[in-house]
């Protein structure tokens, strides 16, 4: 192997090594910590390294709401609103797949519509869609809010829903245009002289054909509902309708809250998406690239 | 000046792929070659090697002598014209034509020179501050041949570059190319699939089918004395007729019979053959080898292709005509004198003095033509 | 239903049949329904509620002030100080960004074993919830036990610990730092896409038109790589202005109005000092800075449509 390669090769592994430390060096320390008891975490400087290894934070997680279970010296650390951590974990979920869902139905047909018919007003259209989106989620919060408070809906999670519904919308109706426009118009042609009518054409012609960027979209909503704290933190009251980042966030401002917990809590609000994420990676990439930079 | 020597190069893709078997090949100072052959041959590997963009797996490449499989790309006396052009696209026509002198430092002045009869000589003067983007097919066609032509290297290399223009066009800029290598006296390496501008262009040819080697020579030796069946199909269109067979002796002469047919060979192949009569073998007759002069009548029966017509095509000035004999399909080009229809039974004398036979197993060419035989001495 | 005369006309001038109206128009209904009542009508709604004095510790009384509230806004110093916060932060965020993100990109372009395992990796950060990775590097961050302390003071950098998000000085490069972490991904794959796009004849072309590593680079790479660098500018610094989260969980503004940005300017307006009112013309004033600046975006990004 000549010089040239072999000081290539090198260069190549020391960068890559360099990329997963930045990458995943805090995530590692995250979940590190959230193994350890309290005392090895606080100490100067702290055990980089659990041992011994302690699931004790997430025990106590799970037994938050139990005033009968056993405790240890961790768990007197442990926040008042720990409890909610796993209706909280509900509340995400159904919340997440109720935009999915709904996210489909709505932005399939108006993708579809905006692809391969020509209408008047399309341009128009497209460019009111993407500038909904260029206002400042913060100059929403105060009129939504009271949209919200005057419907009786507030600490409701069907709030959360619709309003989420409205933030992702544009962009997966952006990721579907690109892709169905690259799909041939004479599929269209041939399955409306087949007998199709425009409904039908979308769904027996090109739905099954946009399948990879289908699951872009959803993985991109569920990743955005998911996340989403803004709106969270405005609509939701109550442990009844709280999602993760709320309750997460909440231990934050407890100063007595023990840092093991606070860090087991988080790897716990981040073990859906970075699995659909690692999972679905593909799809994440390419449903991006359709919808971004071209050529 | 420039004389590359391949001795037994090999290359192997890290997948496994081997891309080139044991490539022995001499290319003289100022001769035009062409690599040809379908594609996945190796032909496009080889010129690549001698760019320096593709590494010698094994074997030795040299420069007039000097080793340069070490030589980094960018330091190698070689210029390049692409298949898809390769033009810089946010540059404009002249930068794209300056840049390789500006990465070798020319004196702007120089360049300028350079850049401006290139760009005369093309007839794409008035194009020199406009981008690629803007350009036909063709002109960018051009622009790629001016960047190659102003740093009169050692070697000019040329991937496929009339592959995607029109009929027309290919064939005028065939003449082009032509005149390019008399004017400029550099060494040419030329890629093509086409056998048509393989012919018309080259000093020499190299047939390679999937790695290997098939032939090297001159376009009327590839042509009259293919060294196997796959030479002897690649060139010439419509491709050569095959007859399989098994050579057998009739009294003092061989015969090759398959079916209903029975073919004579001449003489001089009875000796050539002799050792191997009871093989298969293969009889190759080109298109054009109907003996319409009739010389060779009168030597019987056994000299004709009897069979039915299956097509007729007229193509202006001859026509083909598709015959099937023996089960067997052939195409043979007559001229429009008489006219033919579908059905109809010929008898064609044929040429036999033009008759190839080759092995059945391996392809080889076992019993050259007599003719080019003729030609040789 | 029968498009009536005109509107027949109308459509044929513009070579539309009235059917394929129809069905898109049938079709675009249900987003544009979920738009106009959750987007549109919100705007509009903030746009009225600026004009107006609304305190909700005062509920009964709401006079009209008209440009008033904006009026105060521009007077109020702590306005402009989240004005120059945000700007710092978002120039530091966006350069960082782009200088990792492209480096990443370059990396990622290489064919190398493990490559796949890179950029699977490299969406984790991407995928958390920025609450978590608030907490996650306020955990790092933290002057008593941090590990950005404890690395440092282990590897004898500091001899003792050392104040981190407290200190005014470092608030900013910190919470951007955190920002910049997990903005990176999206940037990244953006450029990656954009590099890939480059022919590879281009580069072989370079090579024997003389072009070594950097030159290759300088001439191909670089330009090829523009529209990329545009688009993931324009985007992180839309991102970076807004940007609320991090600010909510990491220092609530502070310390010492270090890292008083806008949007949390008016969070603090609204739903501190309940003053909705003036909240919501700081809100529009954002509003109609991040407009125009992703009319430029809509531009270069809606003729590719």
């Amino acid at each position: 192997m000549s010089y040239a390669l072999l000081a290539k090769r090198i260069g190549l592994f020391m960068a890559s090594l360099l990329f997963l430390a930045y990458v995943l060096a805090p995530v590692l320390w995250l979940v590190s910590s959230s193994l350890q008891r309290e005392a090895n975490i606080t100490s100067v400087p702290p055990h980089w390294i659990p041992h011994p290894l302690t699931l004790s934070s997430y025990r106590a997680i799970f037994t938050a709401g139990d005033p009968s279970a056993s405790t240890d010296d961790n768990a007197s650390f442990v926040p008042s609103t720990a409890q909610y951590l796993l209706p909280a974990l509900r509340n995400s979920l159904i919340v997440a797949f109720a935009v999915v869902v709904l996210n489909l139905i709505v932005s399939v047909p108006a993708a579809y519509a905006m692809a391969k018919i020509r209408y008047i007003g399309r341009d128009l259209s497209v460019y009111f869609m993407l500038a909904t989106r260029v206002i400042p989620d913060i100059a929403l919060v105060v009129p939504f809010f009271l949209f919200i408070r005057k419907l009786g809906l507030l600490d409701n999670l069907g709030a959360l829903i619709i309003t989420y519904l409205a933030i992702t919308v544009p962009f997966s109706v952006f990721m579907l245009l690109n892709y169905f426009e690259s799909l041939p118009d004479e599929l269209d042609k041939a399955a409306r002289v087949d007998g199709c009518s425009r409904l039908q054409t979308l769904l027996r012609v090109f739905l099954p054909l946009a399948l990879p960027s289908l699951v872009a979209v959803i993985l991109f909503t569920f990743l955005a509902s998911w996340n989403e704290f803004l709106f969270a933190l405005m609509f939701t009251q109550t442990p009844a309708s709280q999602t993760i980042p709320i309750i997460v966030a909440s231990f934050t401002s407890d100063f007595t809250t023990s840092f093991s917990f606070i860090n087991a809590a988080g790897v716990l609000a981040i073990v859906p998406p970075v699995i659909i994420a690692v999972l679905f990676e593909r799809y994440i990439v390419s449903g991006l690239t359709a919808g971004a930079v071209k050529g | 000046m420039a004389q590359i020597h391949f001795s037994n190069v090999t290359k192997r893709y890290p997948n496994g792929h081997l891309a080139l078997e044991d490539l022995n090949l001499q290319i003289e100072d100022k001769e035009f070659l062409v690599l040809l052959g379908p594609s996945g041959c190796g032909k496009s590997t080889t010129l690549n090697m001698i760019a320096g963009l593709e590494d010698v797996t094994q074997g030795s490449l040299k420069f007039d002598g000097a080793e340069v499989s070490s030589v980094p790309a960018h330091k190698r006396d070689v210029a390049m014209v692409f298949q898809s052009y390769a033009l810089y696209p946010h540059k404009t026509v002249y930068e794209n034509i300056a840049f390789g002198l500006r990465m070798r430092r020319h004196p702007s002045a120089d360049i300028d020179v350079r850049v401006r009869n290139a760009a005369r000589a093309l007839e794409i003067e008035h194009l020199l501050e406009r981008r690629p983007g803007q350009l036909s097919g063709g002109q960018r066609q051009r622009v790629a041949l001016g960047r190659a032509m102003v740093r009169e290297p050692a070697v000019f290399l040329m991937d496929e570059p009339l592959s995607n223009l029109d009929a027309a066009l290919r064939i005028s800029m065939r003449a082009s190319i032509k005149a390019l290598h008399q004017s400029m006296g550099t060494t040419f390496v030329y890629v093509t699939h086409d056998q048509a501008e393989a012919l018309t262009l080259a000093d020499r040819i190299v047939v390679m089918c999937q790695g290997v080697v098939q032939q090297i020579g001159t376009p009327d030796d590839i042509y009259e004395r293919p060294a196997n069946k796959f030479v002897a199909n690649f060139l010439g269109s419509p491709p050569i007729n095959f007859i399989d067979g098994l050579l057998e002796r009739s009294g003092t002469t061989l015969q090759v019979s398959c079916g209903g047919i029975s073919l004579a060979l001449p003489p001089s192949k009875a000796v050539q053959l002799a050792a191997r009569v009871g093989q298969q073998v293969t009889v190759g007759l080109r298109a054009e080898d109907v003996d319409e002069s009739g010389a060779e009548r009168g030597s019987g029966a056994d000299c004709l292709i009897a069979g039915e017509i299956s097509s007729v095509l007229p193509v202006g000035s001859d026509q083909f005509l598709g015959v099937r004999c023996g089960g067997q399909g052939m195409f043979f080009r007559v001229g429009k004198e008489r006219s033919f229809s579908v059905g109809e039974r010929i008898e064609l004398p044929i040429n036999r003095s033009r008759l190839h036979v080759f092995e059945a197993a391996s392809g080889a060419n076992i019993g050259v033509s007599d003719a080019s035989r003729m030609a040789a001495r | 239903m029968q498009a009536p005369g005109i509107g027949r006309r109308w459509l044929a001038k513009h070579s539309v049949n009235a059917s394929d109206q129809r069905s898109a128009l049938l079709l675009l209904s249900p987003m544009m329904a979920v738009l106009f009542a959750v987007a549109v009508f919100p705007i509009l709604y903030s746009l009225w509620i600026s004009l107006f004095d609304i305190k909700l510790t005062r509920p009964r009384s709401t006079p009209f002030v008209g440009l008033g509230n904006y009026a105060q806004a521009f007077a109020d110093p702590l306005f402009w100080t989240s004005v120059e916060r945000t700007l710092i932060f978002t120039v530091m965020s966006v350069s960082a960004i782009m200088v990792i993100a492209t480096l990443m990109a370059l990396l990622l372009n290489q064919e190398f074993r493990g490559r796949r395992l890179l950029s699977t990796v490299l969406l984790i950060p991407w995928a958390i919830p920025y609450v978590v990775d608030g907490l996650m590097w306020k955990w790092i961050y933290d002057s008593g036990y941090g590990a950005l302390n404890g690395a440092l003071y282990q590897l004898h950098f500091i001899d003792k610990y050392v104040v981190w998000l407290g200190d005014t000085a470092k608030t900013l490069p910190l919470i951007a730092n955190a920002f910049v972490w997990k903005e990176v991904p999206l940037a990244t794959i953006l450029l990656l896409v954009t590099l890939k796009s480059v022919p590879a004849d281009l580069y072989g072309a370079a090579r024997v038109d003389g072009a070594n590593l950097w030159g290759r680079f300088v001439h191909v790479t670089l330009p090829s790589l523009r529209p990329g660098f545009m688009l993931v500018i324009i985007y992180e610094a839309m991102m970076a202005v807004r940007h609320f989260d991090l600010f909510f969980i990491l220092t609530e503004g502070g310390p010492a109005n270090a890292s008083h940005v806008l949007a949390w300017h008016i969070y603090v307006e609204t739903f501190r000092n309940l003053s909705f009112g003036s909240g919501a013309a700081v809100a529009y004033l954002l509003a109609l800075a991040t407009f125009a600046m992703s009319y430029v975006v809509i531009r270069t990004v809606g003729n590719r449509i």
